[in-house]
């Protein structure tokens, strides 16, 4: 029983990984919280749904949502946010802004989608099977899909781990977000490397949204649970920090695994709103949050 | 310059002649107006509470849906539960919600800009989800609050076609202006000025001897009285409150209407609470003249909310900006 529920908790706090790390990527490099990374990620997804209704083929449809969800990544922020960021930069909105124009964005999105596909559910089906694994009489409550999502996250963060770490990119994006003029004196093309990050992120969500969706349903707002755990899980986690954005995934993946198995399902986003005030009562900057110095 | 500004008696006396014109206004349009009405009033008193709590103490919250609901829950539980009177429920519903208000907003005055946001996110998913587990909140039916017809010695005076929807006008109107004229007294009296500039510069002003987070406190507290006052208005008009009368998109739409009215002005939250009423009864009017398709019905008020959200924050700011008064407290 401890080890099924660990398990399960084990693969949504992959995908809630995966989100927080999307919105993480956005709020280093342009300090703005991404409210329509829900909304960019489902449309990547109904882009890899119109793919998979056509060549009947899921494994063909994966990389295209990816790629789409890249490029709307990129060009939200070449149309949109570079915009907002020259345009409101005082008064009591600056601040504000941001969390309105994506929230906004968010809706223009879904009422889109729903303009196009409709409100309904659809299926967006995996080869794979939704069914538990067998040992011997007992059949765990994960499945090859579950398998594929916890693979597929710790694929693509090991890769973002990688490029980080070990690349002029990561660099650059690193240099970026930090100190974002003396990069620029250091010949960096902030804004360029800014836009990577942002199509970066969109593809992170696009992952997110192509692999759990097959595992329940697809509708313009089928994603929006995930983002607010991807979100909690991005606060948790301190909203700088890409080990954070994954500590955090996990901690509250697990976490309402657990709570959805010994307390019941209708408390856990009572019990993820509580975690979050421990933490940052403890913490206000998150776990892995730095503390940054006065900025008045 | 100082003479120009009005005294708290004089606003009282303008806010009473607008008061009255609206109820007699009230005997002359319909019932779906009258209904249309109230409900302004009611968002007007919603998004003054982030107006207050975003435009003049600097915090973001996007989970006033939840305090509106403690609010609602409050007040339907002590009036169907404990049968109170419904004026007692409004307010043992508001005493519940400052309540909740201040507690929160001591957890919240540690926390700065996407931490409060996310904090205040979960709480507008997670919150709504207990009433399930009580019974006594009535799980998924809600609780009962329809309050009747208005007392007849009213209904003497103003006739018998004095419908519930009128009465309802009534009520929320007055309230909505007692509260427009409360709040726009506290923003002239220290605490505003002492919130303003907690704002602008949290650190001169505790050089200058303002406790910042104290003031932060008290913001999120009085804010969430608004809230859960109109929660309760809100649980009044709909004749019940059920969780799913608080969904997040309610904390949304109030974000919205105070982004369209510009955070920084109290006076905008008519012209947001306007917008929020009109923007689903004019694209209902536009999905009919461009033929009623069902997917065009769905979304239409979404995409016209979104289209004049990204609109208005990209190139108009500071809101769709009405100079009724000549403004004395830009709080930029």
């Amino acid at each position: 029983m401890f080890i099924d529920t660990l398990l399960i908790g084990l693969s949504s706090g992959a995908i809630y990984s995966l989100m927080s790390l999307a919105l993480v990527l956005v709020w280093r490099s342009t300090r703005v919280v991404n409210f329509a990374q829900s909304g960019q990620a489902v449309l990547s997804t109904y882009i890899g749904y119109e793919i998979a209704l056509r060549t009947h083929n899921y494994w063909i449809s994966l990389p295209v949502a990816i790629l789409t969800g890249a490029l709307i990544g990129s060009l939200v922020d070449l149309l949109f946010m570079r915009l907002l960021a020259r345009r409101v930069k005082t008064g009591p909105i600056a601040e504000l802004a941001p969390v309105i124009a994506t929230l906004g964005l968010l809706g223009l999105f879904q009422s889109l989608i729903g303009l196009f596909w409709g409100n309904a559910f659809l299926q967006y089906s995996s080869p794979l099977s939704g069914k538990g694994f067998t040992f011997g009489t007992h059949t765990v409550p994960f499945s090859p899909q579950n398998l594929f999502i916890v693979l597929a996250s710790a694929a693509v963060l090991t890769i973002f781990g990688l490029v980080f770490k070990f690349t002029n990119l990561g660099l650059a994006l690193r240099a970026a977000s930090f100190q974002p003029e003396i990069a620029q004196l250091a010949g960096i093309r902030v804004g360029r490397v800014r836009n990577i990050g942002w199509s970066f992120a969109g593809a992170a969500g696009a992952v997110a949204g192509a692999v759990i969706t097959p595992t329940s349903a697809l509708s313009p707002n089928s994603l929006d649970l995930l983002f607010v755990s991807g979100f909690i899980a991005a606060v948790i986690g301190g909203l700088d920090s890409l080990v954070g954005a994954v500590v955090g995934g996990l901690i509250l993946g697990i976490g309402f695994s657990f709570i959805l198995q010994y307390i019941g399902s209708s408390v856990t986003f009572l019990a993820g709103f509580i975690i979050l005030v421990v933490v940052l009562l403890v913490r206000p900057r998150g776990i892995f949050g730095k503390k940054v110095g006065r900025n008045a | 310059m100082r003479s120009r500004r009005l005294s708290a008696f004089h606003r009282a006396l303008l806010l009473s002649l607008l008061g009255a014109a609206l109820l007699i206004a009230s005997s002359f349009v319909g019932e779906l107006r009258a209904y249309e009405g109230a409900q302004v009033a009611v968002y007007v008193i919603a998004i003054s509470s982030i107006t207050l709590l975003t435009g003049y103490s600097g915090q973001i919250s996007l989970g006033h849906g939840a305090i509106m609901a403690i609010g609602g829950y409050g007040a339907a539980l002590s009036f169907s539960l404990w049968n109170f009177p419904f004026e007692f429920a409004l307010l043992f519903g508001l005493f519940i919600g400052t309540l909740s208000g201040f507690i929160l907003g001591i957890a919240a005055a540690r926390l700065s800009g996407p931490y409060l946001a996310g904090t205040t996110l979960a709480l507008a998913v997670g919150l709504p989800t207990i009433a399930d587990q009580f019974k006594v909140l009535g799980g998924e039916q809600g609780l009962n609050f329809d309050i009747g017809d208005a007392p007849s010695w009213l209904r003497k005076i103003e006739g018998e076609d004095f419908t519930q929807y009128k009465w309802f006008f009534w009520i929320a109107t007055i309230i909505a202006l007692m509260v427009i004229w409360a709040i726009t007294n506290l923003l002239h009296s220290n605490y505003g000025r002492n919130w303003r500039a907690a704002r602008n510069n949290p650190v001169a002003a505790s050089l200058a001897g303002i406790n910042v987070a104290r003031g932060k406190v008290f913001a999120f507290t009085v804010s969430s009285a608004l809230a859960s006052l109109a929660g309760a208005l809100f649980g009044l008009l709909l004749g019940l409150v059920t969780p799913t009368a608080f969904p997040l998109s309610l904390s949304f739409a109030i974000v919205t209407g105070a982004v369209l009215a510009g955070v920084g002005q109290l006076a905008g939250s008519i012209v947001g609470a306007v917008v929020l009423v009109a923007i689903p009864e004019l694209s209902s009017a536009l999905s009919t003249h461009l033929g009623d398709s069902q997917k065009l019905i769905a979304n239409l008020p979404g995409l016209v909310t979104s289209l004049l959200l990204i609109i208005v924050v990209l190139f108009m700011p500071n809101g769709l900006r009405v100079r009724i008064f000549k403004n004395k407290f830009k709080s930029t």
